[in-house]
């Protein structure tokens, strides 16, 4: 069965701007007018190339060590791409997992999968993932992780709560009355059924995880000072916005246009799946 | 959300007290995640209390006073028991227990999230409220791309550009500090606007309030636009309703069945969203304390990460836990108490 999904501008925009970022991320070295850590101590401090002062050489200023801002921007966006995308996977593998299982097998395996839940639920996301950083170190692959660690609870309740709905459903009632193994029923039928709602959820979780990491970054539990990350350059701007504050504005603006971009596809998808699923609705009578 | 699960199974009165019971059970393990996890790290915590050049000797005797010669399950045990009498270990970067540490701290963080949970209530509802007064004007376009944009500005970012645009740029507002160094008010509650109130100190009250106007609207920001949301969905179910149409036959006004009815049915949604939001609201303090200065919880804990201060991360973290859980608690027992649904089934 083939149904053609109608995407409003949103998801179309959002996409646009993820695959723009990508690119950006993949061709920063060739974008890049100077290496992010190459330091010019001549041109401290420099403000952006249209205030009086600043020159095209280096088009966003440089900070207090000299170093171009805008190339350290356009390197930033790796750390972004590779958060948003990993840690929007990650969490959405172990939440649906267990959301599945939860929902599907009930009993003490939801109990036990639901009282995990609640205790990580008791920590603020920001305090779990920092104590996650001081126990496995600061660096880009542990900061992946202490966000699939915080974030997988959002997944698996709501996962949970849709699996809870589709078991009762006659499709998968036929399927195991057909025979169908437990394995068969929670991939083949079950995983299908929450597809739509896991989409929206990874989407909203990029932003989320582009939250998280420019939080750690901020307080310097992320990638290291040399690298570039948008996170720590707010970090490092603010301590200038007196002298220097086109240091702390770009990017700002960066980290919440992709922000922006996350709950803009969230926000389109979530309305695709709904005019998707309804439209299949209505025609089955027709056939 | 969670009552649902125990629906059928109990009594309405009991209902309300299964929050409650749960709380010990689930900050005894939270206890023990937050030791299980310190305890992972490659960390020594006697080797940094002592000089480099300590002898073997001089060690051992440490980690016997610390305890951490014992397994690790006893030190769990000790861990837990001493945190239930409220000692929680001394700090290593203080000479000082962690416990006295935090009772500083708490009024602080008490404060600003009392105060930005109030304004972000008002602002939330205040913009809900009109969105759908002017749901049919350009009004309610322009409040809906600004709730878009606003959601998409996590909290600390909000107190960035506060900082920028009132502090900065507009030089209209204090961004550091609670108050003017000038000021000495005498600490009785911690709570500094309180204490400038018993002090009868007009020119302290007035610093403090400003001091703490903008960290408290950053964190209000957290919370005042998916409250502004729920709000007008439920506003907009609620005038489908029957006696809204009703009320509107019998020629009341639209202001006042918004105000009077309408909206005290739309109430229930937005204590439901103040559950999910309430960790979120603890957990922004700590990025907002640390931009704006505030000694409280947050600064606390970067403090001790920053110097790897292991029984205070433990103890900070564990104050966190237990305020989020408290304030899942309530959020839960309010709902009891507002919706009858949920006491008789």
């Amino acid at each position: 069965m083939s149904v053609a999904v109608a995407f409003g501008w949103r998801v179309k925009w959002a996409s646009g701007y993820w695959l723009m970022l990508t690119l950006i991320a993949l061709f920063a070295p060739v974008l890049a007018p100077h290496s992010p850590q190459m330091q010019d101590l001549a041109h401290t401090l420099q403000p952006v190339a249209w205030l009086p002062g600043g020159n095209w050489h280096f088009p966003l200023g440089t900070d207090v060590l000299g170093r171009c801002q805008f190339s350290r921007l356009l390197f930033g966006s790796r750390v972004v791409v590779l958060v948003a995308f990993l840690a929007a996977l990650g969490s959405a593998v172990i939440g649906t997992t267990l959301g599945l299982l939860a929902g599907y097998f009930k009993g003490w395996i939801e109990r036990s999968i639901m009282f995990v839940v609640d205790v990580w639920m008791a920590f603020p996301a920001v305090v779990l993932a920092m104590l996650l950083i001081v126990a496995l170190g600061p660096s880009l692959g542990n900061v992946v992780l202490a966000i699939i660690l915080v974030d997988w609870t959002r997944f698996c309740r709501v996962i949970r709560s849709d699996t809870l709905q589709l078991a009762n459903q006659p499709y998968v009632l036929a399927a195991r009355i057909a025979g169908a193994s437990q394995l068969s029923v929670l991939c083949r039928e079950l995983l299908p059924g929450v597809l739509p709602t896991l989409i929206v959820l990874c989407s909203l979780q990029m932003g989320s995880a582009i939250v998280a990491e420019s939080i750690l970054a901020f307080v310097g539990m992320s990638v290291g000072p040399a690298e570039a990350s948008w996170g720590a350059m707010i970090a490092q701007g603010l301590g200038y916005a007196f002298s220097a504050p086109w240091l702390v504005l770009p990017p700002i603006i960066a980290t919440v246009s992709a922000i922006l971009a996350s709950i803009m596809l969230g926000t389109g998808l979530r309305y695709a799946a709904r005019t998707t699923s309804s439209r299949r609705v209505s025609r089955e009578p027709e056939r | 959300m969670q009552i649902s699960r125990y629906r059928g199974t109990v009594d309405g009165l009991s209902r309300s007290l299964i929050p409650l019971a749960r709380l010990p059970v689930i900050l005894i393990t939270v206890a023990a995640l937050v030791f299980v996890l310190l305890r992972v790290l490659p960390l020594d915590p006697a080797a940094m209390l002592l000089s480099p050049n300590a002898t073997h000797e001089q060690s051992t005797q440490m980690r016997q006073a610390l305890g951490l010669d014992r397994p690790i399950f006893v030190q769990l045990w000790l861990w837990i028991r001493d945190a239930s009498r409220g000692d929680l270990g001394q700090s290593l970067q203080f000479d000082d227990s962690v416990s006295s540490h935090i009772l500083h701290a708490l009024p602080v963080t008490l404060q600003l999230v009392g105060c930005g949970l109030l304004l972000g209530i008002v602002l939330g509802v205040a913009s809900g409220v009109l969105a759908f007064h002017g749901r049919n004007t350009p009004l309610r376009g322009a409040l809906d791309l600004l709730n878009g944009l606003a959601l998409a500005i996590p909290e600390y970012l909000w107190g960035i550009v506060l900082i920028l645009v009132f502090g900065i740029t507009l030089k209209m507002l204090p961004f550091y500090g609670q108050i003017d160094p000038r000021f000495q008010v005498p600490s009785r509650t911690g709570l500094l606007l309180f204490d400038s109130v018993l002090a009868g100190d007009g020119a302290a009250l007035g610093s403090a309030a400003a001091h703490l106007l903008l960290p408290a609207t950053a964190l209000a920001m957290s919370i005042a636009p998916p409250l502004m949301r729920v709000l007008y969905s439920s506003l907009d179910q609620a005038f489908d309703q029957e006696y809204v149409h009703y009320g509107r036959l019998r020629g009341l006004s639209e202001r006042r069945l918004l105000v009077h009815h309408a909206l005290r049915n739309a109430w229930l949604p937005v204590v439901t969203l103040m559950g999910v939001q309430g960790g979120l609201l603890i957990g922004g303090t700590l990025l907002v304390e640390s931009i704006f200065g505030l000694p409280g919880l947050g600064n606390l804990m970067i403090d001790a990460i920053s110097s790897q201060d292991l029984p205070m991360i433990q103890g900070v973290a564990l104050v966190y836990a237990l305020a989020v859980l408290i304030s899942n608690t309530c959020v839960e027992l309010a709902l009891v108490h507002l919706d009858p649904r949920l006491r008789s089934l």
